[in-house]
């Protein structure tokens, strides 16, 4: 198929630009812009950790080096907002006053670290890791052998922390209700995998509530972090890895249906005909399970954003709404996840 | 730029707005900040191609801590204070450079209209609320370019004790709110640009040694000119307003009067010169500046110079021609004209600075030169060096000398005094109007010793004009032609004149990295031609390359036709400086050329 339409993707993490790519594939004409707050060109923010494995350079976590944007006529609006999508008159307006048309919309958008509201005042007082820029800070802040407090507990935290403690730091997760988020994980299964967590060098606080981050007294280190018995531990930064918040505020009165995520059908389309959803930020439809469920997970996000573009280009493929995704324990004994099979 | 193996400073930073933007004041801010600082710097600015309206504005500025020789064709940095004018500049953006831009526009911005989406694949992003921020300190958005300075400051950890100096100089006639607001502005985007996360390649290490204040100067090749003239004691200058050359007046309207001097602006370049003349003529140094048309208007009266032997020196600052052309673009299409474009057989002296400070040095000297040799002297600028601005250290002694004519002695009881009088270097005893018992004609006619109508003359005349100039070439104190690279034999020899070396020279150090031999001349005295060096060079050389802003070649037929030798000609006329790269691409063939038939004659 060829033709010459617009289409606009938001969001350049692994579901937008998967869909771009098979976009220009089936469709060599038409024109495809993505639109993205990162400053960046795509990285995968499964490689963030490298940073703290010796990678230097944003230039060596890039999943395609610049001219393939160039080779593939597919232009990535960096440091761009969208604020507002105007579903009616097929436009897409960014934060610095531009609109942008489109005849075809894909939603990529992801989501951000979702912060329980207890701890949100203390948000400056925490290191996040959604950019290469967070993760760069965040490296800046550990001295040598340094100590991290984490929060919460989810698969994308746990990633980093085994990471961390290859690298030589301290790692202690301070454990939440999102442990290995996204996996459901039985009661009596989770002592198991406590264990192997502790075995693997992450030292593990359970039952503890979090009500206050503070800055640690002179000659401390930087973070103290105080639970709810009065007692408390100091680290060098306090991380939270409490789930994933989908990110779609600009879409609130786009005239789509919006649950905790966008709604889309098993095509990624969601109740408007032009616009397509992809990625964390979408609820896909499962008829086995009767709801509208999220789908988190490399291989998910990026046959999601092939099947949105598929869709998207005159084809007609649903996703598989069968999730078997699971937590386990691999051969060298270590926790594993498919979650974690993107290297 | 490498330097033992390390990156050195070298961040080329190009500003680009609309008139009114204060898109050159801001780039101004910044060469005189950081040649304060102690780096090196060199600077162009380009202005709207419509003299008057609201067009487009470029600066540009090179600061590196080793001396450079010109411009980059790419810049590190693009700073867009109006996306319609910096749009289209994208692509001189280097991969990995920096794109900065007001990212909190007033008003809507049409589909396509802002920069962020005309981006490359390699830019890094940077936008900023420059309005906002500067409407958050003075309540106006009109620091919005001091804004962009303080951010560009503290993205690059600029020192800021520089910028302040800076500041409060630029507004020490005006009341000390201003100052004082936009300090303010300053440090309000210094530190929003010292909290941004870097992640462009561009490298700002710090300065080499922190100069002391007033070592360095930061001047305009026209700027260098006016001082120059001031300094060699210009007593009046007439004009006639022409881009590029226009600056040099306006300069000199304000530092003449200082000095209870005039600046006359005449009704057109006829007049100008003719007036420049009459003023040589009474002894008094003056001068006069123009551009391409107006020279041509000059060309008459250049000839009653030459033929009277009254002194008088010619700034052309050459721009894009003939006729109109493009008032705002550089050329070295003058040359011609300079050296040749007169009635008759009218030889003059012509010097072509290739820097800011030779256009110092060219200018006084000028004066000297046009007294001793009692001729018009051309001084040939054009605009890419009439504009560019570069550190400059200027010496602590005026290097220039009063009055060089040759004098008169004493004459005998009843000898009369004669103004023409054939000499053993054909250069005659100089009087000027009221000079007691000197009374003497001078005239455009053809003339004997005394200045009396006179056609049998003619032969000895015109060999004593033309004799007279040869000694120019050793006239002291002036570089007339100079030798840089690998001595004795070489594979390759770039001669060059005008702005034009700078980006010669800077080729010819890509050249020899790359283990060509290589040699770069410089030629300041384009007329008479400096020949023993130019003789000498063109002996060691196995190829000869002349690289110059003008489609016909212009000192290439100079060369060849003086010194009979074939040259490899590159020639461009993009309006714009030429590429160091065409130049090092043109060196690589003609050594491999040479190569090729080594190769040939071994087999
Ligand atoms: C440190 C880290 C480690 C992780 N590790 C794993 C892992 O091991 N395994 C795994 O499966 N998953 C992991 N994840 C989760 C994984 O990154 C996500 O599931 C995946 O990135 C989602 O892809 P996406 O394309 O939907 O969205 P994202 O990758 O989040 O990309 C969203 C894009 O949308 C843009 N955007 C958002 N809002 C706007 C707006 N308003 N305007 C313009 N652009 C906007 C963003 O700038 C971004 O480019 C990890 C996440 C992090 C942060």
């Amino acid at each position: 198929m060829s033709t010459h339409s617009h289409f606009v993707i938001i969001g350049s993490g692994g579901a937008g630009s998967e869909a771009a790519l098979i976009i220009r594939k089936r469709d060599p004409k038409c024109t495809i812009t993505q639109i993205t707050g990162s400053k960046l060109p795509f990285i995968s923010r499964y490689e963030l950790p490298r940073v703290f494995d010796g990678v230097d350079n944003w230039r060596d976590l890039l999943a395609h080096p610049p001219e393939f944007y160039d080779d593939n006529a597919i232009t990535v609006r960096r440091n761009s907002w969208v604020d507002h999508v105007d579903a009616k008159n097929k436009k897409v307006l960014l934060r610095h006053k531009e609109e942008v048309s489109y005849d075809k919309l894909l939603v990529a958008s992801g989501g951000g670290g979702y912060l329980p509201e207890g701890l949100r005042e203390f948000r400056p007082l925490m290191n996040g890791l959604g950019s290469y820029e967070d993760a760069v800070k965040m490296r800046q802040a550990l001295p040598s052998k340094g100590h991290v407090i984490m929060l919460g507990g989810d698969m994308t935290g746990l990633d980093l922390a085994r990471t961390l403690v290859a690298v030589g730091h301290k790692v202690t997760l301070v454990a939440g209700e999102q442990l290995f988020w996204p996996h459901e994980v039985e009661e009596k299964k989770e002592k198991k995998f406590v264990t192997v967590l502790e075995a693997m060098g992450v030292k593990v606080v359970l039952g503890k509530k979090v009500m206050a981050i503070r800055k640690g007294a002179k000659g401390e280190p930087a973070r103290r972090v105080v639970f709810d018995d009065g007692g408390g531990i100091n680290g060098d930064a306090v991380m939270p890895f409490c789930g994933l918040m989908p990110a779609l505020d600009f879409m609130i009165g786009a005239n789509v249906d919006i649950e905790r995520g966008l709604l889309v059908n098993p095509e990624l389309k969601t109740t408007n005909d032009s616009i397509w959803a992809a990625g964390d930020v979408c609820q896909i439809w499962s008829p086995e399970e009767n709801s509208y469920l999220f789908y988190y997970g490399w291989h998910h996000i990026k046959e999601m954003g092939e099947i949105a573009a598929i869709n998207m280009t005159g084809g007609k493929k649903k996703i598989s709404t069968y999730q078997d995704d699971h937590l386990y324990i691999n051969k060298q004994g270590d926790i594993d996840s498919p979650y974690w099979m993107y290297r | 730029m490498q330097r033992n193996g390390k990156k050195a400073t070298d961040l080329q930073i190009a500003i680009c707005g609309s008139a009114g933007d204060g898109t050159i004041a801001a780039g101004d801010m910044v060469k005189r900040a950081m040649a304060r600082a102690g780096y090196k710097v060199i600077a162009f600015d380009v202005y709207p191609p419509e003299i008057r309206g609201f067009g487009k504005c470029i600066s540009r500025v090179r600061v590196t801590s080793e001396q450079v020789f010109s411009l980059k064709p790419k810049s590190d940095v693009l700073i867009s204070l109006d996306d319609s004018h910096a749009i289209p500049h994208v692509g001189e953006v280097k991969d990995y450079g920096a794109v900065i831009y007001e990212d909190m526009p007033v008003t809507m911005v049409p589909e396509g209209g802002h920069i962020s989406g005309h981006l490359l694949s390699s830019h890094l992003p940077y936008g900023v609320p420059f309005r906002e921020l500067s409407e958050r300190v003075t309540s106006s958005a009109r620091s919005r370019n001091i804004a962009v300075v303080g951010y560009l400051a503290g993205l690059y950890g600029m020192p800021r004790d520089v910028f302040y100096a800076v500041i409060s100089d630029k507004f020490k006639t005006k009341p000390a709110v201003l100052t004082k607001m936009s300090i303010q502005t300053f440090d309000a985007a210094f530190e929003v640009g010292e909290n941004t996360f870097r992640l462009d390649e561009g490298v700002l290490k710090p300065p080499p040694k922190k100069a002391k204040h007033g070592e360095l100067v930061m001047m305009s090749g026209n700027g260098a000119i006016a001082k120059g003239c001031m300094d060699a004691g210009l007593d009046t200058f007439f004009g006639y307003p022409i881009t590029p050359a226009t600056t040099i007046m306006e300069r000199l309207a304000v530092d003449l009067p200082k000095q209870g001097k005039r600046m006359l602006q005449t009704e057109d370049e006829i007049s100008a010169i003719s007036a420049a003349i009459g003023a040589g003529y009474t002894g008094a140094r003056a001068a006069t500046a123009t551009s391409g048309p107006g020279f041509a208007l000059m060309s008459e009266m250049m000839g009653l110079g030459t033929m009277a032997e009254v002194p008088v020196v010619i700034f052309v600052s050459q721009r894009g021609g003939p006729s109109t052309g493009m008032p705002t673009k550089t050329e070295q299409s003058d040359l011609n004209i300079a050296v040749f474009g007169a009635a008759g057989d009218g030889q003059r002296i012509v010097l072509a600075p290739t820097n800011v400070e030779g256009c110092y040095k060219c200018a006084g000297k000028a004066f000297e030169i046009a007294e001793r040799y009692q001729t018009p002297v051309v001084v040939l600028l054009d605009l890419y060096l009439s504009n560019r601005y570069e550190a400059v250290a200027l010496p602590a002694k005026n290097p220039f000398a009063a009055n060089c004519s040759k004098p008169v002695g004493k004459l005998g009881k009843d000898q009369p005094y004669h103004r023409y009088a054939l000499t053993r270097d054909f250069i005659s005893p100089r009087a000027i109007p009221g000079d007691k018992g000197r009374r003497h004609a001078v005239t455009g006619l053809e003339h004997d010793e005394n200045g009396r109508p006179n056609d049998h003359t003619h032969e000895m005349m015109s060999r004593k004009r033309h004799e007279k100039l040869h000694s120019v070439v050793r006239y002291p104190g002036i570089t007339m032609s100079k030798r840089f690279g690998d001595k004795g034999k070489v594979d390759v020899a770039i001669i060059g004149w005008g702005s034009t070396f700078g980006e010669i020279l800077e080729a010819m150090i890509i050249a020899r990295d790359e283990g060509i031999r290589c040699a770069a001349m410089k030629v300041v005295l384009l007329s008479p031609l400096p020949m023993e060096p130019i003789n000498a060079l063109l002996a060691d050389a196995a190829e000869v390359l002349v690289p110059e802003l003008n489609y016909e070649g212009q000192f290439a037929n100079l060369l060849t036709g003086t010194t009979g030798r074939a040259v490899t000609r590159l020639n461009r006329v993009p309006g714009t400086p030429m590429h160091v790269e065409d130049i090092v691409d043109e060196i690589r063939r003609l050594a491999a050329k040479k190569k090729g038939r080594k190769a040939l004659a071994a087999e």
